[in-house]
């Protein structure tokens, strides 16, 4: 009995975020208001469950003295993360913003070094001729010249004339291949979205399906 | 020192980093796991950040009565519902997720779930509209755009190559036809024939390549995907990768300091 | 040509109506298509397939709500392939509007399969940090999570967990991604500890991976619900995602009448008008 409501409830806010295709209208915008409102609130208690009472709480009782005076460093910059909130205060929060924004960036070049930029350069030296495989090396061709040719489209330091201008104009004839994968994957995407909320509306709650 | 120490925190943490990639031993290795699980603990709290201005400007809003205030209280109520729930729930259960708990079978399940998945269900509605309005074949790379999307979205699906001719022909017989427009407004012959070339080339490749799309359907969207579009969206990814460490260079060492302000 | 001029003027309502009643139908009527797997969903089944008995997978839920329909049914479809050859398995996940999806899907798609938490599989919830807890893991999964699973059980308590310490004791991980997740599970776990990464992903996040293909540093991409639905038939237990494919065609047919209608129309509008001028 209780979910058959629950389900009910699920309708509900599925059909008022909906009634937006007719145009905006009250129950829309009380859904949109609830789905904000909540899920801000779901974000505090994730932060408590996995991080303030694992990460600090219980590992401040289980810890041993060295433990505990390692842990004072990000717990007191989690407190002046929160500072940001008075603004007498406010600029006390910048050290900690500077912690996450140094190791944000430092995991960013570290991981594109190592993980993007390097792998992706050796993954583009491939043959250009295979013996008896003429099918692989026609394939090998049309990856190098798609990666030059693009990467020669987004080289602004030259005029894109002549022979250059050419090549770059290939490049882009490849991008316009590679926008129209990513553009018929996402229509897919998005209209699977819509299935299963449909789905859902004819099978969990009308029965139909 | 307003500056200078939050300069510095970004320089050690950013370095740290950098350093243990390249000598992951000690004490390097140890530094980074340290600075690592600082940055678990303190990142967290990056989620709450637009908390306190989400309910400040709502509050207010009820406050003045402003216009739309009723939704504004809806919202804060929803905040304070949810919280209390997820906060019974937690201290009856032991965690929030437990599979007992209320807040995870009810709340999760019946209120959050519809609410943000149909949010994004809309946007089939719009891209739908919008390939009715604004997908047009108004240049050659336009139209490379279009055929390559079509193709894709007829051979991801089960049956979809059942309509790839009649699909493909009409767009062949549009291209045919305004090559041959161009080819009749040419100033002369010669430059023309380029035109009538495409044309009769197109005609002449139309029959082969449904063929293909037919029989080979998982092939050929394996091999478009694999390797013909591959290459461009590496050569793009390649310069957003460059463009990002040289930013990431530039936050640690202190030339880009738009997040101190 | 004042037909094309007033088709080009229909509402956008309408539109939305046609497209609704185009998804509905094949449900109403039953209409299932059967569907060749592409390749790179049986690229990814096979790796799974090549297992040994016994092996850890990680599974990282990397996505929401918001591409459920996508996601949910690929996870179940790879939970019971994985539970039926006896595999084992971590779940974690780093967006943590999602975590609960990941394991609701587990907890189902256990007891179907009659696994025991602890023994066959181990919820280790969600930390903040994304890269950070990606390379940490490789250094000490149980000091990652601070020794504990999601709710607090400690991890020694957990048998399966007793054998398992960093990467080089599982088999590889299994990503399912709505964002760019996936390409952190590849720059780090990947490329700095060598872990096998597969990704399902969603349709919007997919193309953008398979130069990582090309390269090696991933095994496969499972995407969309085309990929939930191959793996479905390739696990042999068709559900949602196979149902949903009927629909997905009838919509893909339709959306490329649109543009193909609204293409006929302006191509027409433009030639009467370069012929009155």
């Amino acid at each position: 009995m209780a979910t058959t409501i629950w389900v009910w409830v699920a309708a509900f806010f599925t059909l008022a975020i909906l009634s937006f295709l007719y145009k905006d209208n009250p129950f829309y915008r009380i859904a949109e208001s609830v789905y904000v409102g909540s899920s801000a609130a779901y974000m505090l208690l994730f932060l408590w469950s996995f991080d303030v009472k694992p990460k600090m709480i219980d590992a401040w009782v289980k810890g041993s003295t060295t433990d505990r005076l390692i842990l004072i460093i990000p717990i007191t910059l989690s407190i002046f993360m929160l500072m940001r909130f008075i603004p007498k205060l406010r600029w006390i929060s910048r050290w900690a913003i500077a912690f996450t924004v140094g190791m944000g960036a430092g995991l960013g070049v570290a991981g594109l070094l190592q993980g993007f930029v390097v792998p992706q350069i050796k993954g583009t030296i491939v043959p250009l001729w295979i013996a008896n495989n003429f099918k692989q090396t026609i394939n090998n061709w049309i990856i190098v010249l798609g990666t030059l040719t693009t990467i020669s489209y987004f080289f602004f330091s030259r005029k894109h004339t002549g022979v250059f201008g050419k090549f770059s104009r290939t490049g882009v004839m490849f991008i316009m291949i590679a926008f129209g994968a990513t553009f018929g994957f996402t229509i897919m995407a998005r209209v699977s979205l819509l299935i299963g909320r449909l789905y859902f509306l004819l099978h969990d709650w009308l029965g139909l399906i | 020192m307003k500056r200078e120490i939050p300069m510095i925190i970004t320089f050690v943490s950013g370095m740290a980093i950098i350093i243990a990639l390249f000598v992951p031993h000690p004490p390097f290795g140890r530094v980074e796991e340290t600075f690592n699980n600082w940055y678990i603990i303190i990142s967290g709290f990056t989620m709450i950040l637009g908390l306190n201005s989400l309910l400040g400007h709502n509050l207010d809003k009820v406050k003045r009565k402003a216009e739309g205030w009723p939704y504004s209280l809806t919202l804060i109520l929803s905040f304070f519902i949810t919280l209390i729930w997820g906060i019974v729930s937690t201290i009856r259960t032991g965690h929030i997720f437990a599979s007992t708990s209320t807040f995870r079978n009810y709340y999760y399940t019946y209120v959050f779930v519809p609410l943000q998945s149909t949010m994004f269900a809309l946007l089939a509605f719009f891209i739908a509209s919008a390939a009715y309005r604004a997908f047009r074949a108004r240049t050659v790379n336009a139209t490379l755009l279009l055929v390559t999307a079509s193709i894709i979205m007829l051979t991801q699906v089960p049956k979809g190559e059942t309509v790839m001719a009649p699909v493909l022909g009409v767009a062949a017989l549009l291209a045919v036809w305004k090559l041959m427009s161009e080819f009749e407004s040419a100033a002369s012959w010669t430059a023309g024939l380029p035109y009538l070339l495409l044309s009769i080339a197109i005609v002449a490749v139309y029959l082969p390549i449904v063929e293909v799309l037919r029989t080979q359907t998982t092939a050929v969207n394996d091999w478009i995907m694999n390797v013909l579009q591959m290459g461009a969206k590496r050569g793009i990814w390649l310069g957003i990768a460059l463009g990002g460490i040289a930013m990431g260079l530039r936050i640690i060492f202190g030339i880009e300091k738009s997040y101190l302000t | 040509m004042k037909f094309f001029e007033k088709l080009a003027k229909i509402d956008r309502r309408i539109i939305f109506v046609i497209l609704a009643i185009t998804i509905i139908s094949p449900f109403l009527f039953n209409l299932t298509f059967k569907l060749t797997p592409l390749e790179e969903s049986k690229r990814a089944f096979n790796f799974i397939n090549s297992l040994p008995e016994g092996s850890t997978v990680i599974i990282s839920i990397d996505y929401d709500a918001s591409s459920m329909p996508e996601l949910q049914p690929m996870l179940e479809a790879v939970l019971r392939h994985i539970f039926s050859r006896n595999l084992r398995v971590i779940l974690l996940g780093h967006w943590a509007a999602g975590v609960p999806l990941g394991q609701q899907a587990l907890e189902k798609i256990a007891s179907e399969y009659g696994k025991v938490y602890g023994e066959d599989f181990v919820v280790l919830g969600y930390r903040p940090g994304l890269q950070a807890v990606i390379i940490n893991m490789g250094k000490n999964i149980h000091a990652t999570f601070d020794n504990v699973d999601y709710e607090g059980t400690p991890l020694s308590k957990l048998p399966m967990m007793s054998n398992i310490k960093t990467y080089e004791d599982v088999a590889c991980v299994f990503g399912f991604e709505a964002g760019n997740v996936g390409e952190m599970w590849i720059q780090f776990a990947n490329a700095r500890y060598g872990v096998k990464v597969l990704l399902g992903c969603t349709g919007v996040v997919a193309p953008d991976l398979f130069q990582y293909r090309q390269s090696g540093q991933l095994v496969a991409i499972v995407s969309g619900l085309r990929g939930a639905a191959d793996y479905e038939r390739l696990a042999k237990h068709e559900a949602f995602a196979s149902y949903g494919m009927t629909a997905q065609t009838f919509a893909h047919v339709l959306i490329v009448a649109f543009i193909i209608i609204g293409n006929i129309g302006y191509i027409f509008t433009q030639s009467k008008k370069r012929r009155s001028s």
